[in-house]
């Protein structure tokens, strides 16, 4: 035995000898390729991007702005952007798993919602001094920095603003002409146009169409949270009498038959399928689908804002983008970053997606300028907003306010009771 | 450098050789130690860690509290009303899923055991849904059970079996039933494929010899036939329980647990925890859920050792 182990140990000791060999060259290295090192501008550099996509248009454009950035820009920087499903948000946990494994890109597409979770890890670059020393930091408007920082709960920004979509509401004029509707300016208005719009068409006895495209599963916290606002509800306290006078309409609609019974699982595709074929009158989603829809539809689609009640709020959904920590070339990710903010890439992204520019010169193109369902995005500014950032809210969206409000629909659960358990799933028991 | 290390190497390279073949009892160490090794690393530690982690507070979205707890996890879960649910889905979700694999894998074993024309392109297509990646039938058969637009409400309503369309997807009375139609789809081809290869190493004389003393096709099936293939029983039984009771990936991609939990069963109940970065608590939930499946296997297979030496 002791002779092998000999043995053993004179094999290892010339294998790291081997090592040694191998390894001396490289340490000469520093001295020959100092000269590379001054010259970084021109080294080539690569950033790898991830984003998501509604739609196959979305996702070759994106792919098209790549290229467009990797030809024209000045500092040799090669972009390859790779798409990953939004998946009602599992995209950021998908991100996340892969940032704490060592993994993942060095900038992605962002929703701010996701921001505690990654800067508690420390896995976001700070941009602070890049945007204080960036040419084009006035383009973008000074709220929009305040609402990235109160994001991350700090006075830094990590997120980089890109644009922001406003939820209103679908319709179809033709339907609404047919069922002797008209606009809703009212919360109470809309509640009855569900009602009208809910028809028999064919009169077979069976529902052909339903007033409201209602979305219950992941995603749906969005369209669901006007609801709770016109009553007079709000976020803070989900247990107030208003907040679940809120959650009982949206119950309502869907008992009384006013929404498809596919409802409590139906998520993104759903709505759109269903409103695309007929089957709903009304959904409630942002500019990003409006060309889709136009494509679909010509001029039988319009959109209003949600209207009224005691008060009233939107879901302002919003898209941004991150530098990554770890990233090596946080010079480089920025450039990028910039060109998707304010550059030809905020531009090309807007005018295809229809969302709103967070860059004031973009906003003011014709495109921008004249378009109904943009008009209809401002008009709905003033009372869009965020859900509450807190570490908890990323599985509230996704596991607790899909399960509560399906149980609620089923009427297995009663809205107060519903709502008790969503106020402990976002602030904890007390 | 080269020569240097040649004159050293060489002659030490034939002493090891010689000294391997004496000391025999080094080879089968030094042989299995490549194996060992991936096991320790990709399965040991895990494991290790899993068992260590179940035992701290370990959410990744509060960083700062990460800390050993002790037993606060398994207490949490014991008071946990979902934790309860799901453990009593997920013996349902193997009962029924498992059971009807194996009587329906059973019937197509048989079967295929015969001899007829096309047997072969059969037996093939008979494979699909075992081939088949978890993910894909989780969509595909979301898309069948579809409320609005799904083939099995179209068929049904065209049959006049039902009167409007069902959404079995989102109403809690059906996703589950639903869910374990799709499993047991699923796995009906490894019973059938692995119940056909033990068939066929059941001696054609033992039939022979039934035939002789009488016995009808029934009695052969439970004197002959079960019997000489009990232990193929035993193992693809019990390899199905543990993979079904462990299973995410159908019910995921189908309902991911819902409509209000009405799907979830323990290991997608620890999938979503674990997604939602409470590492500490989903822990928990994996060593309960392991040590559950131990309490099954280990008299499982004391039952089938016993069995075999009898």
């Amino acid at each position: 035995m002791k002779r092998f182990l000999s043995i053993t140990l004179a094999l290892t000791m010339s294998m790291t000898m081997l090592t040694a060999c191998a390894q001396k060259p490289a340490e000469s290295q520093p001295a020959s390729s100092a000269a590379e090192t001054s010259s970084a501008a021109s080294k080539p550099v690569t950033i790898t991007h991830w984003y998501w996509a509604d739609n196959s248009d979305y996702s070759a454009k994106m792919q098209e702005m790549v290229k467009d950035f990797n030809a024209t820009n000045k500092s040799n920087i090669t972009v390859v952007a790779q798409e990953y499903p939004w998946d009602g948000g599992a995209y950021s946990e998908n991100l996340f798993t892969a940032a704490m494994g060592g993994g993942g890109p060095d900038t992605a597409a962002w929703k701010l919602t996701s921001t505690p979770l990654f800067t508690s890890n420390k896995l976001l670059a700070n941009l602070d001094n890049y945007i204080a020393n960036w040419k084009d930091k006035d383009d973008i408007d000074p709220s929009l920095y305040n609402t990235m920082k109160q994001a991350g709960g700090s006075d830094s920004i990590y997120v980089m603003p890109w644009n922001t979509q406003v939820l209103y509401v679908y319709y179809r004029p033709s339907m609404f002409k047919a069922a002797g509707v008209s606009v809703p300016k009212t919360y109470d208005e809309f509640l009855e146009a569900c009602k009208k719009l809910t028809r028999d068409t064919d009169g077979d006895g069976k529902i052909d169409v339903y007033g409201f495209g209602m979305r219950g599963a992941k995603g749906g916290q969005e369209p669901w949270g006007s609801f709770v606002w016109a009553r007079g509800g709000d976020f803070e306290n989900l247990t107030t009498p208003e907040a679940i006078a809120g959650m009982q309409d949206f119950i309502d609609l869907y008992k009384n038959g006013y929404a498809p019974k596919t409802a409590p699982t139906d998520g993104f595709n759903e709505i759109i399928a269903n409103f695309k074929s007929g089957k709903t009158a009304m959904t409630i989603h942002h500019i990003g689908s409006s060309k889709d829809m136009v494509k679909t539809f010509g001029d039988d689609v319009a959109a209003f804002p949600f209207p009224a009640g005691k008060k009233q709020w939107t879901s302002m959904g919003d898209t941004e983008n991150v530098i990554f920590e770890k990233c090596q070339n946080k010079d480089a990710a920025f450039e990028w970053l910039a060109y998707l903010a304010t550059g030809k890439g905020q531009e090309t992204w807007c005018v295809t997606t229809g969302n709103v520019p967070v860059s004031k010169r973009v906003q003011q193109m014709d495109e921008f300028q004249n378009n109904e369902f943009m008009k209809v995005s401002i008009e709905g500014q003033f009372s869009a907003g965020i859900f509450p950032i807190l570490d908890t809210t990323t599985e509230w969206i996704n596991t607790t306010w899909p399960n509560t409000v399906a149980s609620a629909l089923s009427g297995k659960t009663s809205a107060a009771d519903a709502m008790k358990t969503l106020q402990e799933g976002l602030y904890g028991k007390k | 450098m080269g020569s240097q290390l040649k004159n050293i190497a060489a002659p030490d390279f034939k002493e090891v050789i010689g000294l391997l073949h004496k000391k025999t009892t080094i080879w089968p160490y030094l042989l299995i130690a490549p194996a060992l090794i991936v096991i320790l690393a990709v399965v040991f530690v895990p494991a290790v860690n899993a068992i260590l982690m179940s035992f701290q507070s370990y959410d990744l979205r509060r960083p700062s509290q990460i800390g050993f707890i002790g037993l606060e996890n398994y207490m949490e879960v014991f008071q946990d009303s979902l934790f309860w649910s799901s453990l009593v889905r997920t013996a349902l979700w193997v009962i029924f899923g498992v059971g009807f694999q194996f009587i329906f894998g059973f019937i197509l074993a048989l079967l295929l055991n015969r001899k007829f024309k096309g047997r072969g392109i059969a037996r093939s297509i008979s494979l699909i849904p075992w081939v088949t990646p978890g993910v894909l039938i989780g969509l595909m058969w979301r898309w069948i059970y579809d409320g609005s637009y799904g083939v099995l409400n179209d068929i049904l309503l065209r049959l006049h079996l039902i009167q409007d369309k069902i959404p079995y997807l989102a109403q809690e009375s059906t996703s589950f039933p639903s869910v374990v139609v799709t499993i047991i789809w699923q796995g009906i081809p490894f019973f059938a494929l692995m119940l056909m290869a033990g068939l066929q190493g059941v001696p054609n004389e033992l039939y022979e010899a039934a035939d002789i003393d009488g016995a009808n096709k029934l009695q052969q099936l439970f004197r002959v036939t079960i019997p000489s293939i009990k232990n193929t029983i035993y193992v693809t039984t019990l390899l199905r329980i543990i993979w079904v009771a462990n299973s995410v990936d159908v019910i995921f991609n189908m309902t991911g647990g819902g409509p209000a939990y009405s799907s979830q069963t323990l290991s997608v109940y620890i999938f979503n925890k674990a997604n939602s970065l409470n590492l500490g608590y989903s822990s928990a939930m994996s060593i309960l859920l392991t040590l559950l499946l131990l309490l099954v296997a280990v008299p499982y297979l004391k039952n089938m050792f016993k069995n075999q030496e009898a």
